[in-house]
């Protein structure tokens, strides 16, 4: 059970100089154990400045960041031990892999963690399985494989650290949709088999609904919203306003309401969709 | 009236393959004609041969085989000269997936000049080219701002007004959506549209979202360096096995579409679009009621 908890949180870029911006205005927020939260909001709401708070790679400037009620900066020359239990995808992190091959790469992280050869072996192979990545394909030079298999790799090198929390920022950013249906059933998956925390960055309101159990809406450096998908679609109005909509078949369900049909309410998918007008045709 | 692009028999294979590697050609044997001011969607899963195509086009690349016309011209010609290239090069714009890797300037005025400088225009035609591309893209109270401080889809509608002011008769657009956020990608695909239909520039545009390229005039999906399809939205959208069968998919409202037509009801109209197909379903809802 692994829960992250932000208290008052602030983060200033470029503190004390003329450009001076307010990242993160005291963010409140709870990230529940053993969920898989969505975090949405416009490009420069500070997502990716929020998350990189969950493994200490910034530091909060006010405010305290608990992981299990525990302050992760109450001890700082121990930091290095949150970022293993804190497991952060960047954004395309397919550029990061630097290893010549793909086994060494993923072996990186838990290689750091002064972990037996033996237990790194399985750990590696564990991981890459846990993406879909064939055997055969670890011993290949990163350059060998395609863009959406590079992504699986440098997935499972996070994974192989067996983090109790995954933080995934827009892991399906510029795959065709196969390759997003299959590393978002991926990471489902993981989450069911470990049990771990997860929290996943994305544009993507269609995939967001289908994913995430709570969902947490962040627009210029605030909690705008969070909760269930029905608390956070249910306000169309809102999310507009701060650069974002709702799925594009709770899109169709308002417009259909807008014809006189009575309104579909928690429409998130389309197999929802597909019930809610077989019911009204009987 | 003569194409404006017409490529036939077009292959590619990248010259620096290893033995480790595939060597399948990355496009095989690709014929196809796309007239002035047509809006075209080019549709593919990742390594499918899309992007290799954009850069043929843009002759980043030059064909293993096959030739382009470009307005009547073979791109392809050997004998070409540097002076040649650069005339056919002004024809046809690009703007890529990332718009921090195409903005170069510091002011946003100065970032849309960049292009026409550099073709040598004079002075008050570049005035002119910047306001106009500007306000095209709806960045004019932005034209002396920092783009670095822009959102993601301010930044790419700057982008596409760099292109602009080099007055290309067609622009490819390279998954210019894929990192903005809703807005961001609504915004830019207004500005595609606009730019297609008042200012008849031809666009191709390269996607991986599928309600964006319901929004074109014709859809071309390319799988394994191939065509497979090539018609308008609703043609292409009613194939969606063979869309998934390579990675592609349909929007959401047309699978919905799909789903109750696969039960027998009757849904009137060709309704690709999210109103279109509102339309449709409103109206077998109210007829039972």
């Amino acid at each position: 059970m692994s829960e992250i908890v932000l208290e008052n949180v602030s983060f200033y870029h470029g503190k004390d100089t003329p450009y001076e911006i307010k990242a993160l205005k005291n963010i409140n927020l709870t990230i529940p154990s053993g969920k898989i939260t969505g975090l949405i909001g416009h490009t420069g709401s500070g997502k990716s400045t929020l998350v990189q708070m969950f493994n200490g790679l910034l530091t909060p400037a006010e405010g305290r960041v608990l992981i299990n009620g525990e302050d992760i900066w109450k001890e700082p020359k121990k930091i290095r031990n949150v970022r293993f239990r804190v497991g952060l995808v960047m954004q395309y992190p397919e550029y990061q892999l630097f290893e010549e091959t793909i086994y060494k790469d993923i072996a990186f992280g838990p290689r750091n963690m002064r972990i037996s050869e033996d237990e790194i072996d399985e750990r590696v192979i564990q991981a890459a399985e846990f993406v879909g990545l064939e055997r055969e394909l670890l011993d290949k030079s990163p350059f060998d494989l395609s863009g959406g298999q590079k992504r699986r790799a440098a997935i499972a090198g996070i994974i192989a650290m067996r983090p109790e929390i995954l933080v995934l920022d827009e892991p399906a950013a510029g795959l065709d949709p196969r390759g997003r249906d299959s590393i978002f059933a991926n990471i489902t998956e993981y989450q069911k088999k470990s049990g771990s925390t997860v929290v996943i960055v994305s544009h993507s309101m269609e995939d967001m609904a289908k994913l995430c159990d709570n969902l947490v809406v962040m627009a210029a450096g605030e909690i705008l919203m969070s909760g269930d998908r029905a608390t956070v679609f249910s306000e169309p109005d809102k999310l507009t306003a701060v650069g974002l909509d709702v799925p594009q078949i709770t899109q169709l369900m308002n417009l259909l309401a807008k014809r006189g049909v009575p309104l579909a309410k928690g429409v998130y998918t389309v197999e929802q969709a597909y019930e809610f007008i077989k019911n009204n045709l009987r | 009236m003569n194409p404006f692009i017409k490529v036939s028999g077009l292959s590619y294979q990248y010259d620096d393959v290893e033995e480790s590697n595939n060597k399948a050609p990355i496009l095989n044997n690709v014929s196809l004609e796309i007239n002035e001011g047509e809006f075209v969607a080019v549709l593919g899963h990742n390594g499918s041969g899309k992007s290799t195509f954009a850069k043929l086009l843009n002759m980043i690349l030059i064909p293993t085989e096959g030739e382009i016309l470009i307005n009547g011209k073979n791109i392809c010609d050997p004998d070409m000269t540097d002076d040649d290239v650069l005339e056919l090069r002004k024809n046809i714009g690009m703007v890529f997936q990332n718009p921090d890797n195409q903005l170069v300037a510091t002011i946003v005025e100065d970032d849309v000049a960049f292009g026409p400088e550099n073709l040598g225009i004079a002075p008050d035609e570049i005035r002119k080219r910047v306001d106009d591309a500007l306000r095209d893209v709806g960045m004019s109270e932005y034209a002396h701002h920092e783009p670095h401080r822009l959102s993601g889809g301010q930044k790419q509608r700057v982008a596409i007004a760099g292109i602009m002011a080099m007055m290309p008769r067609c622009i490819i657009f390279d998954e210019s959506t894929a990192m903005l956020d809703p807005m961001g990608r609504k915004e830019v695909m207004n500005s595609i549209v606009r730019l297609n239909r008042e200012k008849n520039i031809t666009v191709i545009m390269i996607t991986h979202y599928m309600e964006e390229a319901a929004m074109a005039d014709r859809i071309v999906v390319i799988d394994d360096g191939r065509i497979i399809l090539d018609g308008t939205p609703f043609d292409v959208f009613e194939e969606e096995e063979l869309l998934k069968s390579c990675g592609l998919n349909v929007p959401q409202s047309t699978a919905l579409v799909h789903l109750l037509q696969n039960d027998g009801l009757n849904i009137d109209g060709k309704c690709v679009g999210l109103e279109e197909c509102a339309d449709a379903i409103a109206a077998l809802i109210l007829k039972e009621v």
